[in-house]
């Protein structure tokens, strides 16, 4: 049995970042791999060991900041698990929120979790758009479409990235580099469906969390005719 | 007389029939070319409105409430000005004037009817100052446009501010809605909805509003009618749904029809609405509280209501060798989710076709397709035969059914319009539902009037409303 966890669906619900949770478990239903999905808002218990996969989307200032108040809490037991392997999935806010803080535009210095080393800083212009990427999957590389809507610009230091930007802009708009990944953790700014038209990659996050519980690691083939159509349609788009 | 003006309203009459001849809509074109001429346009032009202007705002249910505004007022005899549908930018606003308008610049009408995209509000209101607003709902809706919905509700709430004196209409049921009167301290008049209207409504549902806009508490529910609507009370302050003066209840779907009875200070009415979907009820009480503000007759006021015919894409009919096929706009999640219902709501098979678009008037970013309850979709499996995904996007739409759990065989994209509504028309359902985004909407319909026959026309009077 796989454990999901969503954390704060009540709060992140921009976007439709519930698309990531959908095909993490779709895929591994699909396969008959038993799959369970907890869904943790303010306040609520969670055990970060007794979980395989982390969802964490991004929000409305809001609802972040109510968001990052409740998660400051649960700082040391999220570290453990990560440290550990804990597979998540961060997006946009949550990707900012990993990191050690958000520099707003009159110099604010808002904390982050500091688990990973990034940090983020308030930019002038919106980056948005379309965007590819080229995501090495078990030594493969693999076109990785999405789309990205954020003013935040991170840096990832010396931080292995998730990918490297073919179209689009990616962490800054600068260094051609997007997302991060630290051990089991994957941040993207490729918002709400990212996995579910990135079959190869969502995979991926199966198999980490079967491996880390000592699981067969070996996945029956799908269809995936839809989900490389569906990527296919950007990056014909973006490659003309 | 006003030389400027002439010009303007000339040279934007003139953009318009060359917009036309190149197979425009000529809906936006004139003016821009009016406005860069002269920059008072619109707020000449809308001067001329004899008794005032009414504008409708919010993110869904604009156009068949501004239409339904329509026939109410038409049907007690004034004339008026009315924007054409979803041309709702200030550069639509004024060519509706424009339209209307002779060579010389003058409008003969009573009352302008504007429905007036949210972001684009406070640009209208600086230049035209309404009598009237009616405030529907607040959604997420293209927030790649847009930003957050908290921006959005400011904006409109900052631009209500800074009018004088207004009467608002306001959604008693949408607490984004309802803040407005106190927020604002204008005069407001309420609709809304009896609690527990419907019971179809998904426990999964995206909620937009989960605290107070006053304080900042949670709100707490008694029940909900759709999303956030319902009637709800904030445990931190007084604020909490007002009791509505025009309340419907009684809602019942006869046939094509909804039928509902609305209670209002003067006594109860009985309305018959030529259209489906839930929504439309409130749409309805909208404009039935505008034409009894107005003083208009009940008897007129259900008349009018009773004449409206839905616009292009809004649950709109055509009948396919004897079969009938329903077109239906789709923009945001919670208007798809209503959508949905309304597709579950009529018995018999349907054969489903789902065109999705992504250019800038659709919004380029369509992720809200996940944040629908397709999955609704998927467990009333016997009522669906085939699934045929359309438009630029048509992938996407394919892959969002396909992990909302409805078998692949059943799914089929063809990224074609045309060939795409063929094959639905043509499918085994014994009704076809279409469902659209904006900028595939008029390519859609085009197709189903060359391909099947319209079944209800436009309401008498509304047809200047091209």
């Amino acid at each position: 049995m796989l454990k999901v966890c969503h954390l704060y669906p009540d709060l992140l619900n921009l976007y439709g970042d519930r698309g990531n949770i959908i095909a993490f478990m779709q895929r591994c239903r699909w396969r008959g791999i038993p799959v369970e999905l907890l869904e943790v808002n303010v306040g609520e218990p969670v055990n970060f060991a007794d979980i395989d996969f982390l969802f964490l989307g991004g929000g409305s200032d809001r609802e972040q900041n109510l968001m990052a108040e409740d998660l400051l809490l649960r700082k040391d037991s999220l570290q453990q698990a990560i440290e550990e392997g804990l597979v998540v999935l961060a997006i946009c806010g949550g990707f900012q929120m990993l990191g050690q803080y958000y520099l707003t535009h009159d110099g604010q210095k808002i904390p982050g979790l500091g688990i990973l080393d990034v940090y983020t800083k308030a930019g002038d212009k919106r980056l948005i758009g379309n965007i590819v990427i080229e995501v090495e999957i078990n030594g493969e590389p693999v076109k990785v479409a999405g789309f990205e809507n954020h003013s935040g610009q991170t840096y990832i230091g010396n931080l292995q990235p998730l990918g490297k930007v073919i179209a689009g802009f990616g962490n800054n708009g600068q260094d051609q580099l997007e997302g991060v990944r630290y051990k089991n953790v994957f941040c993207s700014y490729l918002h709400g469906p990212l996995l579910p038209k990135n079959s190869k990659l969502t995979d991926l996050l199966i198999q980490l969390a079967l491996r880390r519980r000592g699981l067969d690691t070996s996945l029956p083939r799908l269809n995936d005719d839809l989900e490389e159509a569906a990527v296919g349609v950007i990056v014909e788009r973006l490659s003309k | 007389m006003n030389i400027k003006l002439m010009l303007a309203v000339m040279a934007a009459k003139i953009a318009a029939f060359l917009s036309r001849m190149f197979g425009g809509k000529g809906s936006s074109l004139p003016g821009v070319v009016a406005r860069k001429i002269y920059a008072g346009t619109l707020r000449d032009l809308a001067g001329q409105a004899r008794q005032g202007i009414i504008m409708v705002t919010g993110t869904n249910g604009k156009t068949t409430t501004n239409n339904m505004i329509a026939s109410v007022i038409l049907s007690a005899g004034n004339k008026i000005v009315i924007n054409q549908e979803g041309a709702n930018l200030i550069t639509g606003v004024t060519t509706a004037f424009i339209r209307y308008a002779n060579w010389w610049g003058r409008i003969d009408c009573d009352y302008a009817l504007l429905e007036v995209d949210e972001a684009s509000f406070p640009k209208v209101l600086m230049e035209v100052t309404p009598q009237m607003v009616v405030v529907n709902n607040f959604f997420r809706d293209q927030l790649d446009r847009y930003g957050e919905l908290d921006k959005t509700v400011t904006l409109v709430r900052d631009a209500l501010k800074k009018l004088p004196e207004v009467q608002l209409i306001l959604n008693s049921d949408d607490p984004l809605v309802a803040q407005m009167q106190q927020a604002t301290g204008h005069r407001a008049t309420f609709f809304g909805l009896a609690p527990q209207q419907r019971t179809e409504t998904g426990s999964q549902q995206t909620r937009e509003a989960r605290f107070c806009p006053h304080c900042g508490e949670e709100l707490q529910y008694h029940s909900y009618q759709y999303s956030q609507l319902g009637s709800f009370i904030c445990p931190g302050c007084s604020f909490q749904r007002p009791e509505p003066e025009v309340e419907g209840f009684a809602v019942e779907t006869v046939g094509a029809r909804l039928r509902a009875r609305v209670k209002y200070p003067q006594g109860e009415a009985q309305i018959t609405l030529h259209t489906q979907g839930f929504y439309n009820v409130y749409n309805a009480l909208a404009a039935f509280a505008v034409g009894n503000l107005m003083g208009i007759k009940e008897e007129q006021i259900v008349k009018g209501l009773l004449t409206y015919r839905p616009a292009i894409g809004r649950m709109e009919t055509f009948s396919y060798q004897g079969k009938p096929a329903i077109l239906n706009l789709v923009k945001n999640p919670t208007g798809y989710n209503e959508g949905l219902n309304s597709l579950l709501s009529i018995p018999g098979s349907k054969t489903v076709f789902m065109a999705v678009n992504d250019n800038d008037a659709d919004g380029r970013d369509i992720s809200w397709l996940w944040d629908v309850d397709f999955e609704h979709l998927a467990s009333a499996d016997h009522e669906t035969d085939l699934f045929v995904c359309s438009g630029l996007r048509a992938e996407e739409m394919a892959l969002r059914l396909k992990y909302a759990g409805i078998p692949r065989e059943k799914i089929t994209v063809i990224r074609e319009l045309e060939a795409a509504i063929k094959t639905a028309l043509e499918g085994p359902g014994q009704l076809t539902y279409l469902f659209s985004t904006y900028t595939a909407l008029w390519p859609a319909q085009k197709i189903l009037l060359a391909l099947a026959e319209k079944e209800d026309t436009h309401a008498e009077g509304m047809s200047s409303v091209s």
